[in-house]
This record gives C-alpha cells, structure tokens and sequence, in this order.
C-alpha cells in the first residue's frame, strides 16, 4: 500500500478527502523547489502588504 | 503641546505609538499604558508551546526601547475613560492603575487629547465553565495565548511525550473552547507542531490528536473559509483544511460548542443540538475573547460604558452596526477610520474596536446555542490599522480637527499567515496563505469575494523560512533598531 493511500482506511472523515501522494511530498522539502517557491511567494504576500497600505 | 495616550502595547498599540512619536516629535507627547513590562511576539508562542522556543526568545522589555524613542511608559491597566472630564475640570482622562515600575496598586488620573484603545481582548477562559476563572486560566487545560501560558503547556506536553515514551497511549485534544472563539489558526499551528514534533520525539504512534473547534466546517479559520489557488485549481479552504488534517492523521469535530470542562474530558454541544464527550490527557483549548471590561463615566459620575464599547466589550467605531441579517452583510459595513463616532478624539485600533458582525456565516445549534467563530483581527491587519490610526491622529494634531482621516479597512486588506509545523529548516513544513481581502467583498469579486490572484495557500519548506524571517524581522522592528520603518507591517 502507498503512504499516502494508509489514511483512507482509519476513519470515515479520511475516506472523502485528498491525501497528497509521494511526489506532491517530495516537492514540500526539495530545497530548490521551495527556493523557487519562496521567491514567488514572497512576491505575492509584497503585492499583498502594498495592496493593503 | 497635544498629548496622545494609547492603551495597550501588543501589535497595534506598540505599532501606533512608535509611529505617532516619530511623526509628532518631541513637540507633542506620546504615552503608553500597558500592563505588561515586555512586548511579546505571539506568532511564535506556538514554538514556545511545544519547546523549540524559549520564552526569551518571543519577549523583549518595553522601558528601554520606549525610552529611546521619547515616548512615556506606563506599566499599568486602564481602568475607566472620562471623555467629558470630571468634578475638576472638562479635560478628558482615563484612570489607570499601575502594575509596575514599584507603583503597584496606586491609581492615578491620566489626561489626554487623543487617545488609541489597544488593549486586544480579555482572555474570557470564564465563559467555559471548567476552562478557567475569569481571564485566568483553569487547572485542565493549557493555552498559548501568552508566552508564560506557552512555557506552560510545553511543559505538560513533555510530560505527555514522557508517558507515550514510556508505552502509555496518550490522547490529545486541541482547538477552541467554546462557541464564540476566534484564532483557530493559532490552534491549527499548535496541533500540527505538536504532531511534527511528535514524530521526531517517536511517539507518534502512541498519540491520539484530535481537532475540536466551532468553525461549522474545517478550514473557516473566522473568515467564512477562503478560495485559493492551489495547483492551479481555486480550492475552498475546507479541501485544503481536511488534505491536511487527513495526511497527518488528525480527526476533527466541528461546529461544536465546548460547554464544560473538567480533569480529563470535555463536554460539548453540536450545531445538530446532540451532545457529546470527548476524554483527552492534554488539551489546548483557545478561550473566546471580549472587550477587557472598560467603564466610562459622564461628567456628572452616570455611567455611560454603553454609549462607547458594543455589549462585547469592544469598542464602537465607525462600523455599521445595524446590518442587521446575514443576506445584508456588506464588505462596507466594516470601519475604515477606527474612529469612536461620538467622541472624535477615540480610536479603537487591533483586537479592541468592535466589528459590525462576523465574516463567517452565522450558526446556531437547533438549541439555540450560537456556535460561529468571531471575526479574526490580528497580526497583519492589527498593524496596518495602528499604523494608519497613528496617521489620522498626528494629521488631527498637526492640522486640527478637519484633517483628513487615513483608512485600513479589512475588507480592503489582506493577510498573511504561515502556520508551521516544526522549526527546523530542512525539515518539517509550514502552510504559507494570504487572503485578499481579509472581510470578503462579492460585490467586488462576485464568486468567492475575494481575488484569488492574490488569496493562496501551499505547503513546503518555504513557509517554514518565511515563518523564521517574519519572526525575527518583526522583533527586529518592534524594538526599534535601524531601519524599522521599512519593515512593512
């Protein structure tokens, strides 16, 4: 069974949602990935703070 | 020479005063009233929570950095406001009672020409029969509201770590403690913090964490939920809540109204109006918030606490308060100004001013008991406000009465929130959201009211970093180090 298929299994509430499979995790600590995505992140919450002044 | 006091030293009221001193210079006098001798960083009190933190680590003395800036220190609560002067004179003044500075106890008349209300709210852990005794927390629960609050729950879970080490299941329960709470997102960082650092400690197995909360669907976090670009999908909130909760094995009860707690196990009612139990070893149970209990006088002594703050203890300002029904909510309802409408020389800026009603739809259970979470008015949109209340009140000062009034609406701001789940910089992950705006505008943005350019949310390493920047960033700013002012808020 994949990892990410386990928690379908144990309870009711699980079973209706959607658990992120092995490459999806992978991205989330790839340090290259999420330098990227620190960038556009980062990006995006500045036009937020000067879109709120 | 205008003097300007402002209540509170948290987010909003430290933002307001440290920018009104710099505007207004030594010609004009700034004074702050705080309780508290040090300013604490609260974000990160959730790391304090589960000991990646110290204490010292989140807090930092207020007397020096207010003595570097000129601006007057009071460590003492207010007690009472007199916008109408007293038996003496017509001046206006509040009365404060002093907490510090080897003052304690006395009581002193504070006069003042303008004056900013940002006391943030009285921890109400009293509402909950069990949860505490008025704004003190009770013995079965803990908290991290506060950053002593924090130490303490870390202790208790360590100890729970200890049993679970020691082969004892353990369960855990964390969310809100009772119908009317805000700050679920606090609640939702602390649970996965400690399911982080539960796997690291190897105890995850031996743990059953639960989620309890009175959102009346997962992922409301007190804004009526979001839609965010995920993916390249616009998601509901309550999708992206439940990936979460279900990938670290979390189960969650919702729209529930915590009504009594004691050693062990907590009683709740549910929107359906059936009620249920739920046993745990540790629980963190956010408590609802009010107003911190003002009084205000007429000349003549008549109490007239009514006329100013809204029956929760905030204060009026210039909000629509009489929107009346659900369907006739508006983004406009929301104040732009923070002014009090009746005394112009009152400002209620972060958690103290009184909003117009809730963001999120509002439920009660087939009984009657209200079950919704209150509007959410911290961090980012406390600082924004303060920062343009402080504007407002030097223009008042510098060009008299008919000066233009700056705004920060929330239905014209956003936010940013990292919720994290471990500290470490390899390791762990953190869900980076922003919302635009905070209070959802369908007229602007029909759908989903609100941009969803601009309103996202992802999980990885990169919200851990920004999470770590953002803490050190704002301590650097709120002590005044150089180049503060270009911190954003």
């Amino acid at each position: 069974m994949k990892p990410e298929e386990r928690n379908f299994g144990k309870n009711e509430q699980f079973n209706y949602t959607m658990i992120p499979g092995g490459f999806a995790r992978k991205m989330r600590t790839c340090v290259i990935f999420q330098a990227f995505r620190f960038a556009v992140i980062n990006i995006k919450m500045l036009v937020v703070v000067s879109k709120s002044h | 020479m205008a003097r300007l006091v402002v209540m509170g030293g948290g987010v909003s009221g430290h933002t307001a005063a440290t920018f009104a001193k710099k505007w207004l210079g030594n010609e004009h006098e700034v004074v702050v009233v705080t309780p508290n001798s040090q300013w604490n960083w609260i974000p990160s009190n959730i790391w304090v929570g589960v000991g990646e933190m110290s204490k010292e680590d989140v807090v930092f003395p207020l007397a020096p950095v207010y003595e570097k800036a000129g601006i007057d220190f009071k460590q003492a609560k207010a007690i009472s406001i007199h916008p109408y002067g007293g038996e003496k004179s017509d001046k206006e003044y509040i009365t404060i009672e002093y907490t510090g500075q080897n003052k304690e106890g006395q009581v002193e008349e504070l006069e003042y020409d303008y004056l900013i209300n940002a006391t943030g709210p009285k921890l109400n852990f009293g509402a909950t029969e069990g949860l505490g005794e008025g704004s003190t927390l009770g013995d079965h629960t803990v908290s991290v509201c506060t950053a002593d609050h924090a130490v303490h729950a870390n202790l208790e879970l360590q100890q729970i770590f200890e049993k679970a080490k020691a082969g004892e299941r353990q369960k855990i329960l964390v969310g809100t403690g009772h119908g009317m709470c805000t700050c679920q997102g606090a609640a939702f960082e602390y649970i996965f913090n400690i399911e982080h650092e539960a796997k690291d400690a190897g105890v995850r197995d031996m743990l059953d964490i639960k989620w309890i909360s009175n959102e009346s669907f997962l992922g409301d976090f007190g804004m009526g939920g979001l839609h965010m670009k995920v993916g390249g999908y616009a998601v509901s909130s309550k999708i992206f809540a439940e990936s979460l909760f279900s990938e670290r094995d979390v189960p969650w009860i919702i729209g529930a109204h915590v009504n009594k707690v004691e050693a062990g196990k907590v009683h709740y009612e549910l929107l359906d109006g059936t009620t249920g139990e739920e046993e745990f070893d540790f629980a963190m149970l956010i408590p609802p918030f009010t107003g911190v209990g003002f009084k205000a006088y007429a000349k003549d002594g008549s109490d007239i606490t009514d006329t100013i703050f809204a029956p929760n203890g905030f204060m009026k300002v210039d909000a629509k308060y009489d929107a009346g029904a659900y369907e006739n909510w508006r983004a406009s309802d929301w104040p732009k100004t923070y002014q009090n409408p009746i005394h112009k020389n009152m400002f209620a800026v972060g958690i103290a001013f009184a909003p117009p009603h809730l963001i999120s739809k509002p439920a009660s259970s087939v009984n009657g008991t209200p079950i919704n979470p209150t509007p959410p008015r911290t961090g980012m949109p406390a600082g924004i406000i303060g920062k343009a209340v402080a504007h407002s009140v030097c223009d008042l000062i510098k060009e008299g009465e008919n000066a233009h009034l700056h705004e920060a609406s929330m239905a014209e701001m956003g936010a940013a929130c990292v919720a994290s789940a471990g500290k470490g910089v390899f390791s762990g992950t953190a869900a980076a959201m922003t919302v635009y705006p905070v209070v959802p505008d369908f007229e602007k943005y029909p759908g989903t009211g609100r941009d969803t350019d601009y309103t996202f949310g992802e999980i990885g390493l990169a919200g851990h970093w920004i999470k770590h920047i953002l803490h050190h960033m704002f301590i650097y700013k709120a002590k005044l180090k150089p180049g503060w002012t270009l911190i954003p808020e």
